[in-house]
C-alpha cells in the first residue's frame, strides 16, 4: 500500500521537509488534495508558493488563515471531492503578533512589544523565526480541531535541518542570560546611564554602541524588559509545539529529487529525525526521469556514424537513438542514487513521482501530480 | 564579447534561487577564468555547499584553500567575518569568545538588520582590496560569489543601503558606502543571474533583474538559463533541435526499423517504443522550457546564456569542464 495513503487515513499532521527546489510545496498540496478527495477536511499551509499555484488555490494574498478552495476547481477537473481542501500562506509577522497578544499579561504590554523596533527585526530577520512560526501556526490550527488533516510545507531553508532546531533557537534567544545580564544597566536606568562595575558588560555595551548606535541598545532593553513575565508562557508553548511534532498525531514526509545532492540531504535529514525522536512517515522521490525500456544495447558507434551519413530518415533515427541514450544515462545515474537511498530508507516507505509532461503550477497540474502519487 | 572583458570586473556575484545550479555555474566560470591563467576564488556564503565535492576536496573553511590549479574556494562564515571585522576595526585582537558566539551574532545582526550581509560583503571587499585581518593575503584576479541559496538575493545586495540609512554616523556607515560603491561600479562588480527554464525561477529572475536596478542601483550582467534539454548538435543539420520537426506520434516504426537494418543492427518493438517515448518526453519538456525561456528573454534586458542539461544526476568535474566549454562559446557570441 502507498505509505502516504496510510498516513492520510491515520494522522492529523504531515510535515513536508526537504531541500530547496525539490517540489515540496507541490507535494504538500497534492497530499492535501488527495485527503480532500478521500473525504477529509484538509488544509495545506504553504510558505512561499509559486504565484500561479497560489492563485489557482484561491490564495490572493497573505491571509494567515486557511481559505477553502472553490469546489468548482474540482468539478472543472472532473473530480467530486467528498471532503474539503483549504489552503493558506503563512504570514510570519502576523503569526508572531498573535502569539505576543496571547501571552502578554496586558494588551498595553503586547502593543509596546509589537511597536518595538527590535521585535520587528526579529520577525523579519532572525533566522529560525519563520520556521518556528510555521510550527506555531500548525499547532494553533491543530488545537482548533477544525481540520481532519494539516499538511505543512516547510520554509525553503538552505538546510532542511534548520527548522528542526528553530523552536529551541528562538526560545534560547529570548531566554539568553548573557543578553539580559548585559542589558541590566540599560533596563534599570531606562537607557540613560551606563554605570556598571562589570568589565565584560561594559565592553559589550560600548562595542554595540559604537558599532550600531545607542538606540539599538535602548530598543533591545525595552524589548527584553517588556518580555518579562512572558518567558514562561513562550517556553511552555514551544514545548507544546515540540510535543505535537513528536506525538502520534504527526508524521514527517521527506521530499527529495533523485540527484545525488538532494538524496544526500534527504538521507541526512532522515537520520536527524531519528536522532531527534521525530516520526518519519514516508519519502517522496520527486521528478524522477521516466524509464522507458531497458536501454538499446545493440547500437555501436559505427552504426551511428553510418546513420548520420545517410538520408533524412537515417539521421532522424540517429538523433532518436542519441536522445534515448541520453535519457537512459540519467535514468541509470538516478537509479544508482536511489539504490544508495534504499539502503537508508526501505522502499516500502517510498512514493515515486515521475517528471511529468506538464508543470504542476496550477490546479490541473496538482491533480496530475496527485494522480501519479496515488494511482 | 571577449572573455577578457567578461572577466574584467574582479567580483562576479552569481545570483539565483535555490536549486537552479548557482554552484555549478560558479564552478564552471571559475574553470573558464583559471584556463586564462587567473587566480580565482569561489566564495560560498555561510553554508557547507557542494563546491568542494565537485573538485573532490574537503569542506571549505574561512581561509581560502586551493581546490584545483588556480581555483580556490572559501566559505564566508558570518561569525568569523565578525571576528575579523572586530579585529580590524576595533583592534580587539584577543576577542572574547562571547563576541563571536552564535548568540551574540544573532543578537547584533537582529539589532541591526542587514549587518549579517554587510559582514559578508565587507569580507568580499577585503578580498577585493587584497587585505586580510590575519591569515595569508591572497591577490585574487577573480572573486566569484556563490550567493545565498534561500532568502532573497536583493535583501543581501541592498543591505548596505538599508544600513547606511539606519546608521547615520560612525565607521559602519562609511563602510556601507564603500560597499555600495563597490557593488554599483560595473568595472569592479558584475552580478549575473542563474535560472532554470521553469515558472517560478523565471519569474524571480525577472523580478531580480528589475529590482537590482531600482533597489540596488546596479545593472546586472547576464542571465544563465541552466539545464536546458538540448539534443546533440549536428545529428540533424536542418534544425537546432536534433529531433528535427518530426512529431514523435507520427514516427513510422517500420521506416525506423528499415533504417536500422540498413545500418547493420536490429531494433525490436520495445526499442521503437522507447525511442518514440523519449522523443515525446524530450519534445514536451523542451517545449515547456522554450516557452519559459521566451518569457525570460521578453522580460529582461540582459543577454541570456543557454546552458545544456547534462543528462546526469549529480555533477562531477568532467561535467563542469563541459559547461565551461559551453560558457566560453556562448560568451564569445555575445
Amino acid at each position: 500500500m502507498n505509505p502516504i495513503e496510510d498516513i492520510i487515513d491515520h494522522k492529523q499532521v504531515i510535515v513536508c521537509a526537504g531541500s530547496g527546489g525539490v517540489g515540496k510545496t507541490t507535494i504538500a498540496a497534492s497530499i492535501a488534495l488527495r485527503a480532500a478527495l478521500k473525504g477529509k477536511k484538509a488544509a495545506v499551509l504553504t510558505i512561499d508558493p509559486a504565484r500561479r499555484l497560489a492563485t489557482s488555490l484561491g490564495l490572493k494574498e497573505l491571509s494567515n488563515h486557511p481559505v477553502k478552495v472553490n469546489r468548482r476547481k474540482f468539478t472543472a477537473a472532473g473530480l467530486e471531492p467528498s471532503g474539503e481542501l483549504h489552503a493558506m500562506m503563512l504570514d510570519t509577522k502576523t503569526t508572531f503578533d498573535e502569539v505576543v497578544l496571547q501571552y502578554a499579561p496586558t494588551r498595553a504590554q503586547a502593543e509596546r512589544i509589537i511597536a518595538n523596533r527590535f521585535y520587528r527585526n526579529i520577525s523579519s530577520t532572525l533566522s529560525g523565526t519563520q520556521e518556528y512560526m510555521a510550527m506555531e501556526k500548525l499547532y494553533e490550527l491543530h488545537s482548533s480541531g477544525d481540520y481532519d488533516l494539516l499538511v505543512v510545507d516547510t520554509p525553503p531553508t538552505r538546510n532542511a535541518l534548520d527548522f528542526l532546531d528553530s523552536p529551541r533557537r528562538l526560545t534560547d534567544f529570548f531566554e539568553s542570560r548573557m543578553l539580559r545580564w548585559f542589558l541590566i544597566p540599560y533596563m534599570k536606568a531606562g537607557g540613560g546611564i551606563m554605570r556598571v562595575a562589570n568589565v565584560a558588560a561594559n565592553t559589550f555595551l560600548r562595542l554595540v554602541k559604537r558599532m550600531v548606535g545607542g538606540e539599538v541598545l535602548q530598543d533591545t532593553a525595552e524589548f527584553f524588559g517588556n518580555l518579562e513575565g512572558m518567558y514562561d508562557g513562550f517556553k511552555e508553548r514551544a514545548l507544546e509545539v515540540a510535543a505535537l511534532l513528536r506525538s502520534d498525531a504527526t508524521t514527517f514526509v521527506v521530499v527529495t529529487s533523485p540527484s545525488d545532492e538532494s538524496v544526500g540531504e534527504a538521507t541526512y535529514f532522515g537520520s536527524r529525525l531519528n536522532e531527534s525522536g521525530l516520526p518519519f512517515g514516508a519519502l517522496v522521490v520527486n521528478r524522477v526521469h521516466p524509464k522507458l525500456g531497458d536501454g538499446i544495447q545493440v547500437v555501436k558507434a559505427r552504426h551511428l556514424r553510418a546513420l548520420k551519413e545517410g538520408g533524412a530518415d537515417a539521421r532522424l533515427l540517429a538523433a532518436l537513438l542519441e536522445n534515448e541514450a541520453d535519457f537512459m544515462r540519467v535514468v541509470g545515474l538516478e537509479e544508482d542514487n536511489l539504490t544508495a537511498l534504499a539502503r537508508k530508507v526501505p522502499r516500502h516507505l517510498w512514493v515515486r513521482v515521475p517528471y511529468l509532461e506538464r508543470e504542476a503550477v496550477d490546479f490541473p497540474g496538482l491533480v496530475a501530480i496527485s494522480e501519479q502519487m496515488f494511482p | 564579447m571577449l572573455l577578457e572583458d567578461f572577466f574584467s570586473p574582479r567580483i562576479l556575484v552569481i545570483a539565483g534561487k535555490g536549486g537552479v545550479g548557482k554552484t555549478t555555474v560558479s564552478a564552471a566560470l571559475a574553470l573558464v577564468a583559471a584556463r586564462r591563467g587567473r587566480k580565482v576564488c569561489v566564495a560560498e556564503i555561510d553554508r557547507k555547499g557542494t563546491l568542494p565535492r565537485l573538485f573532490g576536496g574537503k569542506a571549505l573553511g574561512y581561509q581560502p584553500s586551493e581546490l584545483s590549479p588556480g581555483v580556490w574556494g572559501m566559505n564566508i562564515v558570518v561569525e568569523e567575518a565578525l571576528a575579523e571585522y572586530l579585529k580590524v576595526q576595533y583592534h580587539l585582537s584577543r576577542i572574547s569568545r562571547m563576541f563571536t558566539s552564535p548568540q551574540f551574532v544573532d543578537y547584533i545582526t537582529t539589532a541591526a538588520p542587514g549587518l549579517r550581509d554587510i559582514l559578508v560583503l565587507g569580507k568580499i571587499w577585503y578580498l577585493e582590496q587584497g587585505r586580510s585581518g590575519g591569515g595569508p593575503v591572497h591577490d585574487f584576479d577573480t572573486i566569484i560569489v556563490d550567493a545565498q541559496a534561500s532568502g532573497h538575493m536583493l535583501t543581501f545586495l541592498s543591505a548596505p543601503m538599508g544600513l547606511a540609512d539606519a546608521v547615520q554616523v560612525g565607521p559602519l556607515r562609511r563602510q556601507s558606502e564603500w560597499i555600495i560603491d563597490m557593488l554599483r561600479d560595473r568595472e569592479r562588480t558584475r552580478v549575473h543571474m542563474v535560472t532554470l527554464a521553469e515558472e517560478m525561477p523565471v519569474q524571480e529572475t525577472v523580478e531580480t533583474s528589475v529590482a537590482l536596478r531600482t533597489r540596488v542601483g546596479l545593472v546586472p550582467g547576464v542571465a544563465f538559463a541552466n539545464a536546458l534539454y538540448t539534443s546533440h548538435p549536428g545529428s540533424d543539420p536542418g534544425s537546432t533541435d536534433g529531433l528535427g520537426h518530426s512529431k514523435p506520434e507520427e514516427l513510422d516504426a517500420d521506416v525506423l526499423k528499415e533504417e536500422a537494418a540498413a545500418a547493420g543492427f536490429r531494433l525490436d518493438d520495445d526499442d521503437i517504443a522507447a525511442l518514440i517515448g523519449y522523443a515525446g518526453f524530450f519534445k514536451v519538456r523542451s517545449a515547456i522550457q522554450r516557452r519559459h525561456l521566451r518569457e525570460l528573454r521578453k522580460n529582461i534586458e540582459e543577454p541570456v546564456i543557454e546552458l545544456p542539461f547534462l543528462f546526469s544526476a549529480g555533477l562531477a568535474l568532467p561535467d563542469i569542464e563541459r559547461l565551461a566549454d559551453e560558457i566560453e562559446l556562448e560568451v564569445a557570441q555575445l
